[in-house]
């Protein structure tokens, strides 16, 4: 798909609303067409006209400067690349901008993330509490004057949250006891086998029936970006080996793309092809711990030893080339840290055809199952208008009917020159994202038949490159097994970041639950919420 | 002994040392050694190592272990499998008030035994080791360990609890300081406009004071 900017929209933006900065950017290096600098007044007008436009929100993020906050929304079309950032700029003290939670329900949790890391207050946000910090925290962390905390009061704090706890928890208890009616509110989580981490969804129901719910996140967050903003640019690779450990190569891909395009390096061939096997294995790893641990969330046993079975395979593989089962940094910049070894591509080839024979076993255990079919048909489903509001990407999306991937939509790497298919459904249903994911693993292996074909013999690494990111604003975004995964980065030229923002594609999928879980009975909570593939510290960071 | 008077503290533990039933003693930690109910609980990437534990090619039911129960009221080994999140702390608190005594806790992985690689001077989001706040009986290092690892290290705890050297029991948290010398370089802000100026050649920029 070429990367086309809407020159209609550019227009319309530079006669209608007359931006106070414009700035036309290089796309290749950038990653984004423009970036234009509005009034805060103007936004919501601006935000109707992109959503007008079958533009969804990406991302929203605030950049701390010395004199302003920079309020940072990047919209971005489902079927081309046409990336391009508004910014409004709002007073260091106290600073307000408008919500755009009534036009895009994405900036729910997009803003509050940036209410309790900055302290921004969004005007008319229904509901502008901590999203990943406890409740009662008063720190606004990715602040620049916020220097950490001094030692030993994680141990202080914590205490203290213990005993807010059970505070909290002896007011509430009564009071849900004597509550009159039908209705009542249950924790599902945060310790909970089903939640594939520690997510705690608070639900209203009335009976068994889900009346709504509200997922509640923060129980796994790790600061990883004020982390990054104090070590140098190398010593971030383990932070994206662990945002998302079940699919950690992507994610080392994400960070490699972005600086070695705001460096403007390519790396040699044969690092490509390498990349791209090793992502593609652990794109079909990814998947299978999702199959597993969906179907034993349905009450099936049995898939979850066979899936995990066929991952120790891949993982294996990998080991062979990076050492380690699954928080992965084996990307570098401009290359790998290991070659692959040579027993690695005859494992491989020995790999794909067991592999298809399994997935047919699958298939046959699992996709016509009738109690299986009972519990996924018609359940969760999400429309593509709700999809489009809430930013949804990845195989969500495509079970929804828009064939998005970051491969196709802006291709990178070698993805241009290998054959292969986007499955889409049109249904939206739990039943559809499960059939997209089973085709995507066969999609998988026909990448790595193609690439391990053609690969080319060839040095790995570029050598020594610059230690820093020349200054500028750079985005980029990658196709990882939970959707597109985007790294926003503001550089100021030294050894460290001065920003990053990690837009994981969990997060926004996860915020679509609210839409999807009504009316459902509890169990089935289980079963919508498996068929998204969340990973928890990937949403909290 | 201490006795914990929290009254949703479930009081199944031997009070009194008073009167050593040497041989059932042992009995009972034969059999308690031998059939440890982990809980299911996972925090973070470790959480899937442990899955992988109990899954097809590692198999830790094989030594008797392997029936995770995900409810801490049937538990009584906490596996602390991750990152500890100072918003998660009260819930893991909970969780281990709620298993019944004698009850065992491994910390499985960096981040449970000190803060892993989230660890530096300053930081605002976790909790720094779980023995902080409970007492551990066995340490699996690793980030994450291996399989492998896990069962060795709950080996190592049916190897304790045999010789009789543990009983676990809530302990006060202890403060101790952080022993990271990593000097943190936290940046100060920086002008915008001295941002969004076009680069100048071989011109370094100035940093921003505050």
């Amino acid at each position: 798909m070429p990367a086309v900017a809407d020159p209609s929209l550019k227009q319309w933006l530079l006669e209608t609303v007359q931006p106070d900065e414009f700035v036309e950017k290089d796309l290749k290096i950038s990653g984004i067409h423009f970036e234009a600098l509005v009034g805060a007044d103007k936004i919501a007008g601006i935000a109707r006209e992109f959503l007008k436009r079958g533009y969804y929100l990406e991302s929203l993020t605030a950049v701390d400067f010395l004199e302003c906050f920079e309020v940072v929304y990047h919209f971005d079309r489902q079927d081309s690349n046409a990336r391009c950032c508004v910014k409004i700029l709002t007073a260091k003290d106290s600073g307000h901008a408008p919500t755009l939670s009534g036009i895009y329900r994405s900036a729910l949790w997009f803003e509050r993330e940036a209410h309790e890391m900055f302290g921004i207050v969004f005007d008319g946000h229904p509901n502008l509490k901590n999203l990943l910090l406890p409740e009662s925290s008063l720190i606004h962390p990715l602040l620049k004057s916020f220097k950490g905390e001094a030692k030993g009061s994680d141990v202080v704090q914590s205490l203290q949250l213990i005993d807010e706890d059970k505070r909290d928890f002896e007011l509430a208890y009564p009071k849900s006891i004597s509550q009159q009616g039908k209705d009542y509110y249950l924790n599902l989580g945060p310790q909970h086998p089903s939640t594939h981490g520690v997510l705690r969804i608070l639900l209203h129901l009335n009976g068994e029936r889900v009346l709504d719910g509200e997922p509640i996140l923060g129980y796994s967050h790790r600061h990883h970006e004020k982390m990054m903003e104090i070590q140098n640019y190398l010593a971030c690779w383990p932070n994206f080996g662990r945002l998302d450990y079940v699919g950690a190569m992507s994610y080392n891909f994400g960070y490699a793309r972005l600086i070695e395009r705001a460096m403007g390096v390519t790396p040699p061939p044969r690092v490509e092809y390498i990349r791209v096997i090793a992502t593609e294995l652990n794109r079909i790893s990814s998947h299978l711990l999702w199959l597993g641990t969906f179907l034993m969330d349905l009450g099936a046993m049995t898939p979850f030893f066979y899936c995990f079975d066929e991952r120790e395979k891949i993982l294996d593989i990998l080991e062979m080339a990076t050492g380690e089962r699954l928080t992965y940094d084996y990307f570098r910049f401009g290359g790998l840290d290991h070659d692959f070894t040579p027993d690695m591509a005859p494992a491989i080839k020995r790999f794909i055809p067991e592999f298809k024979m399994h997935l047919r076993e699958y298939h046959q255990l699992i996709t016509k199952n009738v109690i299986f079919m009972k519990r996924v048909h018609g359940m969760g489903v999400l429309s593509r208008e709700n999809a489009l509001a809430y930013g949804v990407t990845g195989p969500c999306l495509r079970a929804s009917g828009v064939a998005l991937d970051e491969r196709r939509r802006d291709p990178y790497s070698i993805y241009p020159q290998l054959d292969f298919d986007i499955p889409v459904r049109a249904d939206g249903d739990v039943f559809a994202r499960y059939q997209v994911r089973m085709q995507e693993m066969e999609e998988s292996l026909k990448i790595i038949t193609q690439a391990l074909e053609k690969m080319p013999e060839g040095p790995i690494t570029l050598g020594k490159l610059p230690k820093n990111v020349p200054k500028g604003e750079y985005y980029s975004a990658v196709e990882s097994p939970r959707g597109s995964f985007g790294i926003y980065l503001v550089s100021d030229g030294s050894l460290n970041p001065y920003r990053i923002k990690l837009r994981t594609p969990s997060f926004s999928n996860l915020n679509s639950l609210i839409d999807m879980i009504p009316g459902c009975f509890v169990s089935d909570v289980v079963a919508v919420l498996g068929s998204i593939d969340i990973v928890l510290p990937e949403i909290d960071r | 002994m201490e006795v914990n008077k929290d009254p949703r503290f479930l009081e199944t533990q031997i009070p009194s040392k008073l009167v050593g039933f040497f041989k059932l003693d042992k009995l009972l930690n034969l059999a308690r050694s031998n059939s440890q109910w982990p809980l299911t609980f996972g925090l973070a990437c470790c959480g899937i190592e442990f899955m992988a534990a109990g899954a097809a090619r590692f198999d830790f039911d094989r030594f008797g272990f392997g029936v995770a129960r995900p409810s801490p009221r049937q538990a009584d080994l906490m596996i602390v499998a991750g990152t500890i999140s100072r918003k998660m702390l009260p819930c893991i608190k909970t969780l281990y008030d709620q298993m019944p005594s004698p009850k065992y806790v491994i910390a499985f992985g960096g981040c449970a035994i000190a803060g892993g690689p989230f660890k530096f001077p300053g930081q605002y989001g976790i909790l720094e080791g779980i023995d902080k706040i409970l007492p551990v009986n066995v340490y699996v290092p690793g980030c994450p360990p291996r399989p492998e690892a896990l069962i060795a290290g709950i080996l190592e705890l049916r190897r304790l609890i045999q010789e009789g050297k543990t009983q676990g029991t809530m302990s006060p948290a202890v403060i101790e300081d952080s022993q990271d010398a990593r000097p943190a370089e936290y940046k100060n802000a920086m002008s915008r406009a001295e941002f969004r100026k076009p680069p100048t050649p071989a011109a370094p920029i100035p940093p921003a004071q505050e």
